[in-house]
C-alpha cells in the first residue's frame, strides 16, 4: 500500500473513532425514570414540547426502579453530559440536594410549585429543601386494597375487609387448597421475598394499619419505632399467614401478576395495578377499597441536572409541561399513578374506572405516611427487609410472641445504630 | 553501551503497557484500599478518614458475615463440583478422540461457558420455578414432591452452585483437554503393559501428572466462585412479588452497600476482605498442588 492511500486510511479511521466517541447533541435532553410503564407518558410530553422546541431530540430511558436508582447515584457523582430529567422519590432526591448534586429550580419553575392551585402543601414540601423548591411534583404511589369480587362472592363474603383482624379472617376463607392441604391460591398475597427495601415498605404499610410506624420522628432525629406491641401485632399477621395457616407461602406466585392471573384474591399496591390489568387481564372482576387506617404515599418528582444553560432551560419545560392536566389525565387513564397536582378534573376517568374510587374518595380521618427524607431510609429499610425474610420463613415464630419481639427488638437496634451513625438518633 | 541501548529501548518498549497496566489494574486496587480506609457515602465531597474501623463493623455486621458464608459455600461447592466432573468428561472425550462426535462433545460442553451469563440464568430460574417449572413437574411426574428450589435457603445456595458448575464446567474440561493431549504416552504405554487397567493408568497416572493443570483450574473456578453476583442477582430478581429469595453473596453485598446504602468505603473494606481471601486460598492452592508429581 503506498503511503498516500495508508496515510488516508488512517485519517479515516482517526475520523470515525472520534465520530464516534463524540457525545450526543449538548442540546438533547434525556428522561431518566424507575417506572418502564410510563414510557409513553414522557413521549408524550416529548411530543407536545414540539411547536416550543423543534429542534430538540428528548431522549426517554426508564429502567426497573433499583437500577435507575444505582444509574442516578452514579451519574449524578460523576456528573451528566446532557441536561437530564430524573424521576426521582422525594426522600431519595433529598440526598443528593444536600450534597449540592442538584441545583434549586428556576424562578419561574418555583413559582409555578409554590402555587397553592396547582399543589397541595404536602407536595409542594416534598419538593422543596431549605425553602428552595428542587424538583416539580408529578405522581404518588399510594397504596390500596385490590380484590377480586369473584373470590369474595364464591366463598360467601359481601364486601372488603374493614379491619385487620378481618383481614385475617378474609384470607383463611379465601385461601384454596389442594387435596393435601398445600394452597394453590393464597387469600392475600403478601410481598414476602425479593431484594431491596420494598419488603420492608409493605411491613411499614400493615403496620401503619395498626397504629404503628417504622420510625419514630422527635424533631429532626429519629429512632425505630416497631419495637412494641403494635409491630408485633403486624409481624404476628405476616407470621401466622406464612408458617401458620398457610393462607400464602413465599413460593406462590404474588402481587399484581398473581392476582391478574387469579392466583390470589387480594393484595394492597398503587394504583398503577389498574392500568397494568386492564391491558392484561381486562376481563378480571375486581374492585378496589381503601385501608382500615390509611396508607403510604410516595410523592415522585422530576429533577433536572447536568447539560447547558440552553438545555436545562428545556429540561425544566419538560417537567413542567409534564404537568399539563391533558397528559396527567391520560396518565391516569392508561397507566394508573396518580397526578399530584389539583384542579385538573379526573372525574371522567374515575367514572370509567370505578377501582380509582378507593385512591381518590377518602375518608375524612385518612391518614397518609411517608418514607423521611433521611440519608439512611434505603439502609433502614433494606436490612429491615432483610430480617423480616428470615422472620416470615420461621416456624419456630408461629404462636411465640416472645420470640417475634426479640426479632423485633433486634432489627431496631440496628435501625437505631444505624440513625446513631447518620447523626441522627433521638434520645 | 549498545547493551545500556538496549536496556533503554526495552524499557520504554513496556512502558505503555505497563502504565495500561498500572491504570486498570493496579490503581483500582490501590484506590479500594485507600477507600476502605475512609467514610465516603458516593457524593460528598468529604472522605473522613476512619482507619479499620469499617473492617471492624464489617466483622459485626450479620450480613456481611452471611454473605461471606454463602460465597464460600458457593465457591468451594463449586469446585468440587467443577474439577471432579471437568477431569471426568476430559478424560471420556480424549479417549474418544477417533469418534467422529468428539467435536461436538467438545463443543456441547463448552457452550454453556460461552453462553451469556444473565440470560442462561433467566432460563434456569423458569427451570427451578416451584409452580411452573419443568424440574418440579419432572420430579412430581417421577412420584415425588416439588421442591421450593429458589425460596429454601438451602436448596437456593445448591441452584447457584449448579449454575456456576454449569457455566464453569467446558472451561475446565477444555483445559483438561490441553493437558491430556500432552501427556507423555509412553508413560501410559509402560502402565499398561504392567497390567494397569484404564481406572487405574486414569487414577494413578493422569491425575498426579495432570496436578498443575488441577492447580489452574480450581484457581481460576475459586476465584471465579468468589465473584458470584450475576447468578444470584438472577434467579431472585426484585421483580414484583419476586420469585426467588436473594441468597446474599459478596458482589450483592458490595453493590448493595455502595450504591443503596451509600456506604462507599464501607464496600471497599469488604472487597479488600474479598481479595485477601482469594489471595490467601490461591497461595494455599499453590502450595498444595504445585510441584507433586505422579506416583
Amino acid at each position: 500500500m503506498n503511503k498516500s492511500i495508508r496515510s488516508r486510511a488512517l485519517t479515516s479511521a482517526a475520523g470515525l473513532l472520534l465520530a464516534g466517541t463524540l457525545t450526543a447533541n449538548a442540546e438533547d435532553i434525556v428522561i431518566w425514570g424507575g417506572f418502564p410503564e410510563l414510557t409513553e407518558y414522557y413521549e408524550r410530553v416529548a411530543e407536545s414540547l414540539s411547536g416550543k422546541y423543534p429542534d430538540l431530540n428528548v431522549v426517554v430511558e426508564p429502567i426497573g426502579l433499583r437500577d435507575h436508582e444505582k444509574r442516578v447515584a452514579l451519574g449524578l457523582s460523576s456528573g451528566l453530559d446532557n441536561a437530564t430529567v430524573l424521576e426521582l422519590i422525594g426522600s431519595t432526591a433529598n440526598r443528593y440536594i444536600v450534597n449540592d448534586l442538584i441545583q434549586p429550580a428556576p424562578d419561574n419553575v418555583s413559582a409555578f410549585v409554590k402555587d397553592d392551585s396547582n399543589f397541595e402543601a404536602f407536595f409542594q414540601e416534598t419538593a422543596t429543601v431549605g425553602g428552595l423548591v428542587y424538583g416539580v411534583p408529578v405522581f404518588r404511589g399510594q397504596g390500596a386494597l385490590f380484590y377480586n369480587t369473584d373470590m369474595l362472592a364464591a366463598a360467601g363474603l359481601e364486601g372488603p375487609p374493614t379491619t385487620m383482624d378481618e383481614y385475617d379472617e378474609y384470607a383463611a376463607k379465601l385461601t384454596q387448597r389442594d387435596s393435601d392441604g398445600n394452597p394453590t391460591v393464597s387469600g392475600w398475597s403478601l410481598r414476602l421475598s425479593g431484594g431491596g427495601g420494598g419488603i420492608a415498605e409493605k411491613f411499614w404499610i400493615n403496620l401503619h394499619q395498626y397504629g404503628g410506624t417504622l420510625l419514630e420522628q422527635d424533631g429532626d432525629k429519629y429512632r425505630a419505632g416497631y419495637a412494641n406491641e403494635k409491630g408485633l401485632a403486624a409481624l404476628r399477621q405476616y407470621v401466622n399467614a406464612v408458617s401458620g395457616l398457610k393462607t400464602v407461602t413465599v413460593e406462590m406466585p404474588a402481587d399484581a401478576a398473581a392476582f391478574q392471573r387469579e392466583q390470589t384474591a387480594m393484595f394492597i399496591r398503587e394504583s398503577w395495578v389498574i392500568g397494568d390489568t386492564a391491558k392484561k387481564a381486562p376481563d378480571l372482576n375486581y374492585k378496589t377499597a381503601v385501608l382500615p387506617r390509611g396508607s403510604i404515599a410516595l410523592p415522585v418528582n422530576l429533577y433536572v441536572s447536568g447539560g447547558s444553560e440552553k438545555a436545562q432551560a428545556a429540561a425544566w419545560d419538560f417537567a413542567v409541561a409534564a404537568n399539563q392536566p391533558e397528559h396527567l389525565v391520560w396518565m391516569l387513564d392508561n397507566v394508573g399513578w396518580l397526578p399530584n397536582r389539583s384542579g385538573v378534573d379526573y372525574s371522567g376517568v374515575v367514572a370509567a374506572k370505578p377501582q380509582f374510587g378507593a385512591f381518590v374518595d377518602l375518608p375524612e380521618d385518612y391518614v397518609f405516611f411517608t418514607l423521611p427524607s433521611i440519608e439512611p431510609i434505603n439502609e433502614i429499610l433494606t436490612r429491615f427487609a432483610a430480617q423480616l425474610v428470615d422472620a416470615y420463613a420461621d416456624e419456630s415464630l408461629v404462636g411465640n410472641d416472645a420470640a417475634m419481639l426479640e426479632v423485633l427488638k433486634a432489627s431496631a437496634e440496628e435501625t437505631n445504630t444505624i440513625l446513631k451513625r447518620a447523626g441522627i438518633l433521638a434520645d | 553501551m549498545l547493551r545500556r541501548k538496549r536496556f533503554w529501548f526495552a524499557i520504554m518498549a513496556i512502558l505503555p503497557t505497563f502504565a495500561i497496566f498500572g491504570w486498570v489494574r493496579l490503581f483500582p486496587i490501590i484506590e479500594t484500599l485507600r477507600l476502605s480506609m475512609h467514610e465516603w457515602n458516593l457524593l460528598s465531597k468529604n472522605k473522613p478518614f476512619v482507619g479499620v474501623q469499617n473492617f471492624v463493623e464489617l466483622f459485626g455486621d450479620n450480613q456481611f458475615l452471611d454473605a461471606l458464608t454463602n460465597t464460600a459455600i458457593i465457591a468451594f461447592g463449586a469446585m468440587a463440583v467443577t474439577i471432579p466432573m471437568s477431569l471426568v468428561l476430559a478424560a471420556v472425550i480424549y479417549h474418544r478422540t477417533r469418534s467422529r462426535f468428539s467435536g461436538f462433545y467438545e463443543t456441547a460442553v463448552f457452550i454453556p461457558h460461552v453462553v451469556s451469563l444473565v440470560p442462561a440464568a433467566m432460563a434456569w430460574k423458569w427451570i427451578f420455578d416451584a409452580k411452573l417449572g419443568p424440574l418440579n413437574a419432572m420430579i412430581v411426574g417421577l412420584g415425588g414432591d416439588a421442591l421450593p428450589w429458589l425460596f429454601d435457603p438451602v436448596l437456593s445456595v445448591i441452584c447457584i452452585i449448579f449454575l456456576v458448575s454449569w457455566q464453569t464446567l467446558g472451561y475446565g474440561v477444555l483445559i483438561y483437554l490441553v493437558g491430556f493431549r500432552n501427556l507423555p504416552k509412553s508413560v501410559f504405554e509402560a502402565a499398561q503393559l504392567d497390567g494397569a487397567s484404564g481406572v487405574q493408568s486414569f487414577l494413578y497416572m493422569s491425575v498426579p501428572l495432570l496436578k498443575p493443570i488441577t492447580l489452574y483450574v480450581s484457581v481460576v473456578t475459586l476465584i471465579s466462585g468468589f465473584n458470584v453476583y450475576a447468578q444470584a442477582y438472577v434467579l431472585a430478581s426484585d421483580t414484583q412479588g419476586a420469585p426467588g429469595r436473594q441468597v446474599r453473596v459478596l458482589v450483592l453485598d458490595m453493590l448493595e452497600n455502595s450504591f443503596q446504602n451509600f456506604r462507599v468505603g464501607y464496600a471497599a473494606a469488604e472487597a479488600v476482605i474479598l481479595l485477601t481471601i482469594v489471595l490467601m486460598l490461591t497461595m494455599i492452592q499453590f502450595g498444595l498442588l504445585r510441584g507433586k508429581g505422579g506416583r
